[in-house]
């Protein structure tokens, strides 16, 4: 992946995974955005995943430079507001959730409230899945803030999520769904710090 | 005088440490008892040759069977928790699953194995339409996705959504637990 990396930010250098199917143009505004994000402090890796989505999906060169573009700058906006101490993946995930429409600024607030140590990844992976499911941002929002101070551990936040997934399929209005589900999730004996600590 | 109590609480400790020995169709046996009761709890996909894809870590009874060393750490969904037994390594295995009767082919790629660039794509095995391919996943964020017919790409229907479907096809999100968690 590194190697990739590298390979966009050289010229000459190219990535025998892509071969010839980016066009000049296309790496040369490849080349510019993986740059731009790597002064700024933002992780290339995510934006080369990208470039191998786009291209395994048959995308042409501009579309994949629009997303990576974009992908870009939701994780730059990630990581202002949750700050150098978030992971890749972290950022990562807090880039769906901001694509999937929730303003980074929320994300901002679980980080602060759930600490240091507690990674967001999969919270904020969940947060963009309900979203994208019809669930209103702030609803989302709040749930996962809920579940997250509860201490919730991944696998109850995870539950949540194939909850509320499957209420929704089963017709369930996604709102309805997400309210109701956290109640039982924050309720429930796993999430409940104490709880937590003993295992 | 003896304390019965105690005597037969380890009576039954005992019998529950007792060695239990499964013949060899005791998976396929479990894998068709889980397959028949996920499809009848899960709602069929929209794609009409799409079922119910089987999604382990949601099963209690595989958490079971796991804890009895009855399966290998096979694991389908959002999330993939790091077993103990593979502490130190930094991928664990993941089974991915899509039942799709009608299909030729199901390969399985992401961002796990460069969505498939230079040939990593993950092949699965057809058994009887359950298509089936286990691989070691690396720690982190993923976003994946089946590819059916090399041709027809297919969300997995049992996971997050990735967000966005910047390319005009759908993907899932899967996170792998790391040793920080």
């Amino acid at each position: 992946m590194a190697l990739l990396a590298g390979a966009f930010s050289s010229a000459e250098a190219q990535d025998p995974r892509i071969g010839n199917r980016l066009d000049a143009p296309t790496r040369k505004a490849l080349s510019a955005l993986v740059d731009s994000a790597r002064a700024s402090g933002v992780p290339v890796e995510p934006l080369m995943e990208k470039v191998y989505q786009g291209l395994a999906m048959g995308a042409d060169g501009p579309r994949i430079v629009v997303a990576v573009r974009k992908l870009t700058v939701e994780m730059a906006n990630a990581q202002r507001v949750l700050g150098t101490v978030a992971t890749t993946d972290e950022l990562k995930a807090a880039a769906s959730a901001v694509h999937a429409g929730v303003p980074a600024v929320e994300l901002g607030k679980m980080k602060k409230q759930s600490g240091l140590r507690r990674s967001l990844t999969l919270p904020f992976t969940v947060l963009a899945d309900i979203v994208s499911r019809g669930v209103p941002v702030q609803t989302a929002a709040n749930a996962i803030r809920s579940l997250v101070g509860a201490g919730a551990r991944d696998r109850d936040i995870s539950e949540f999520q194939r909850n509320v997934q499957v209420d929704i399929e089963k017709g369930a209005q996604p709102q309805a769904a997400a309210e109701t589900r956290v109640k039982g999730a924050v309720t429930t004996p796993s999430a409940r710090p104490d709880k937590r600590e003993q295992e | 005088m003896p304390d019965w109590s105690r005597t037969s609480l380890e009576l039954i400790v005992q019998e529950l440490q007792r060695p239990v020995r499964f013949d060899e169709s005791f998976d396929r046996r479990v894998m068709v008892a889980v397959r028949r009761s996920y499809a009848e709890r899960r709602p069929r996909g929209a794609a009409g040759w799409i079922g119910a894809a089987v999604h382990m870590t949601r099963r209690p009874a595989y958490a079971a069977a796991l804890a009895a060393g009855v399966v290998a750490v096979v694991t389908v969904g959002m999330l993939r928790s790091r077993p103990e037994t593979v502490a130190g390594n930094e991928s664990i295995p993941v089974q991915f699953v899509l039942v799709a009767p009608e299909a030729r082919s199901v390969t399985v790629v992401g961002d796990f194995n460069n969505w498939g660039l230079g040939d990593t794509a993950l092949v699965a095995e057809n058994h009887n339409g359950v298509w089936s391919v286990s691989a070691p996943v690396p720690a982190g964020v993923h976003r994946y996705a089946f590819l059916v017919n090399g041709k027809q790409w297919v969300a997995d229907p049992t996971a997050p959504r990735a967000a966005g479907d910047d390319f005009g096809q759908p993907s899932s999100a899967l996170v792998v637990e790391g040793s920080a968690e």
